[in-house]
């Protein structure tokens, strides 16, 4: 029996990422985006992803569905799947079906992600028949009630052309791809950075209740501290290509312990507060090509760093009750 | 609605455009040295004709009268025009130039066509293969077959054809467009000598175009194959055939323009193709008109090539803003 032989899953889908590895081949040489991580992403819960802009958050998610893109490659390790065993084993129709019945990703670029040429409801009935399908109008209607849901109008959206919706809507547009089908996994890569703020309080609101509602695994990619605030039950911090720290959320943002989430927290500015609070952390990320391949990557811009952490790679060190820290300076309880 | 304006727009356009190198072609032949006009005039008149008999024949020939201020000849040329009198030609001694014309310009449409369409289809195949096979010897077999016959110009292509196929290897038939003996219409033997006729020729434009089609083709899907929308849409996991739709719907998109271009250029290379064949058609009658210095013959057979082009523009325009939704909005 194949694996995409296994019948819908009603139940949970956590995702299981082991040492993975991922690389991109560049001018200067091929070179890590993600090295060994290791992370459970929890079923019914929403994940939290966080970190500069360049420290593999979209990588990631990529390689969850084993959607890596020349140049890129998966070097090693596996994504195991409840239910449907280890995605990175998946080739050609096997691998486009479980895509269709897990995972429903809205891209960070969202504003792009039809095809210019057709309507918005015929991309819909290609991708239900691509699923199989056979009620193309009741997905249709519950495209449109989807789409009103999010503040849309759905007979229009359905009738329109990519290059006659606005950037807002288009990105709402991807969330209704992605809802549609009822995958068990939704991955929201920046889903509101189009958005006006009322706009996205609502939209993350549906995106909640839709959520539970139907017990989904959601993972929100984000820059901004306060939507993984008021969204998500778990907060996985990325620096480098690697996971620095996971938790859940009110510990990790209270209470981090990685030098970098210490940073990343002090450098937002409060509405209510005096700007100058706000530190910038000092320093910039390191590219893909002047990551140090030994000892800890964030030793450059690090308050706490001692000799060790020059030569010695730091390992998962459990926090937060049950997260992880990768931090010399901080000692195992 | 929106489309009917844009047809009507193109078509006005188009009109003038005609106008424009009706006049051209009209100044043109007043400047050419020697005047032929007054030229011809003044033969019939050593002839023995008189003035008004010369002038009377001359206006038959060319639609005007020599002597006549420039801007009345104009208008009237113009006028004539208006009612598709092109004159007379001078070396088919009395035969309207219209009916010359309109005898050739056929021969010269479907050869224009079937090597337009053969060159389309093998360009295209062998692009979107090119593209995406582009990192094995086959793909790269193929860009480089696109790029040689590329820089190959037209005529070269056509004495190569001929000489290899008429002349070392006589294979193929050489000149008229099909067998004088048999009957002309809707029969076997005539189709077939039609056929065989035109393979020469046909190749001609096909070889010829071949390699701009793979080239643009090549680098139209490869820019397609960037898109996010393509990853969007495997990441949704639609299906392959699907997919493939959009990913060739968008990259023969940009085509239409070239197509538009290549028209041009093949209606163009009729002149050396039909020429070098000596085969029947618009090409080889402007050719011959110029030499035979028949200037009312060519200045018909040059507006008819124009006019050819124009509206095959207008065509090609009018599909591609049929087939884009973005275009069929604007202007
Ligand atoms: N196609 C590619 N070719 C080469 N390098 C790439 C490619 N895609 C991503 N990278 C590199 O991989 C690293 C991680 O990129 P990724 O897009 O995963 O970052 P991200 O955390 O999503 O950033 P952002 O917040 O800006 O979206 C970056 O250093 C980036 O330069
Ligand atoms: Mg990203």
């Amino acid at each position: 029996m194949s694996l995409y032989d296994l019948a819908p899953t009603a139940e949970d889908a956590g995702i299981h990422i082991q040492n993975l590895t991922v690389s991109y081949d560049t001018d200067r040489g091929r070179f890590n985006a993600l090295k060994n991580v290791t992370l459970d992403i929890r079923p019914r819960h929403i994940t939290g992803f966080i970190g500069e802009s360049g420290s593999g958050k979209t990588t990631l998610a990529m390689a969850m569905m084993n959607a890596i893109q020349p140049p890129g490659r998966i070097d090693g390790g596996a994504i195991l799947l409840d239910g449907a065993g280890d995605v990175l084993q998946l080739r050609g129709e096997p691998l486009r079906r479980l895509r269709g019945r897990y995972f429903g990703f809205v891209f960070q670029a969202s504003s792009n992600s039809l095809n210019p040429l057709k309507r918005v409801g015929a991309q819909l009935m290609d991708l239900g028949r691509s699923h199989g399908i056979s009620d193309l109008r009741g997905l249709l209607r519950e495209a449109k009630a989807l789409a009103e849901r999010i503040g849309l109008d759905g007979d229009r959206v359905l009738t329109s052309y990519q290059h006659e919706l606005s950037g807002g809507m288009r990105q709402r547009v991807g969330l209704v791809f992605a809802l549609v089908l009822k995958a068990r996994i939704l991955i929201l890569d920046e889903p509101t950075t189009a958005l006006d703020m009322l706009t996205q309080q609502a939209v993350l609101e549906i995106v909640r209740s839709i959520h539970q509602e139907q017990g989904l695994t959601t993972i929100v990619i984000t820059h901004d501290m306060g939507v993984v605030a008021e969204m998500a039950d778990r907060v996985v911090v990325m620096y480098a290509g690697r996971v620095v720290e996971e938790g859940p959320t009110f510990s990790l943002l209270t209470n981090p312990q990685h030098p970098y989430t210490q940073g990343l927290i002090r450098a937002i500015p409060r509405i209510t507060g005096n700007l100058d609070d706000a530190k910038p952390l000092p320093g910039s990320p390191p590219d893909l090509a002047t990551i140090p391949t030994k000892g800890c990557v964030f030793r450059e811009r690090c308050y706490a760093r001692t000799s060790v952490c020059d030569t010695v790679d730091p390992v998962p060190t459990s926090a937060h009750g049950d997260g992880l820290v990768m931090c010399h300076g901080v000692d195992a309880s | 609605m929106q489309l009917l304006r844009r047809l009507i727009s193109r078509l006005v356009g188009g009109a003038i455009m005609v106008l424009v190198v009706a006049s051209f072609t009209f100044f043109l032949v007043r400047l050419m040295p020697g005047n032929p006009v007054a030229a011809e005039y003044n033969t019939l008149i050593m002839r023995g004709m008189t003035p008004t008999q010369a002038q009377n024949e001359v206006r038959v020939m060319y639609g005007y009268i020599p002597h006549e201020p420039l801007v009345d000849q104009y208008f009237h040329y113009l006028w004539q025009l208006l009612h598709f009198n092109l004159g007379q030609s001078i070396s088919y001694e009395g035969v309207s130039v219209l009916h010359i014309v309109l005898s050739d310009a056929p021969w010269t449409i479907v050869l224009v066509f079937l090597g337009l369409i053969t060159s389309f289809l093998l360009g295209v195949t062998a692009g979107v293969i090119a593209a995406v096979k582009r990192s094995t010897g086959l793909g790269n077999a193929l860009t480089v077959s696109g790029s040689l016959l590329h820089g190959i110009p037209q005529f070269v292509v056509a004495l190569l054809l001929a000489f290899l196929f008429t002349t070392l290897w006589p294979i193929f038939p050489f000149g008229a467009p099909y067998n004088a003996n048999l009957t002309v219409g809707f029969n076997f033997p005539f189709l077939g000598s039609v056929a065989y006729h035109a393979v020469l020729p046909v190749a001609a434009y096909a070889i010829s175009s071949y390699g701009g089609w793979l080239l643009t083709m090549k680098s139209s899907v490869i820019s397609v194959l960037g898109d996010d929308f393509v990853l969007a849409a495997e990441i949704r996991g639609v299906k392959p055939r699907i997919r493939f739709g959009y990913i060739a719907r968008n990259a023969i998109l940009p085509l239409f323009t070239v197509f538009a271009l290549s028209l041009g250029f093949m209606f163009g290379g009729s002149l050396f193709i039909e020429n070098i064949f000596d085969y029947n058609g618009l090409g080889n009658l402007l050719v011959t008109s110029i030499s035979n210095r028949d200037y009312p013959l060519m200045s018909g057979a040059f507006l008819f090539i124009t006019m050819a082009v124009i509206l095959s523009n207008i065509i090609a325009d009018f599909l591609y803003s049929v087939v884009d939704p973005r275009i069929r909005r604007s202007t």
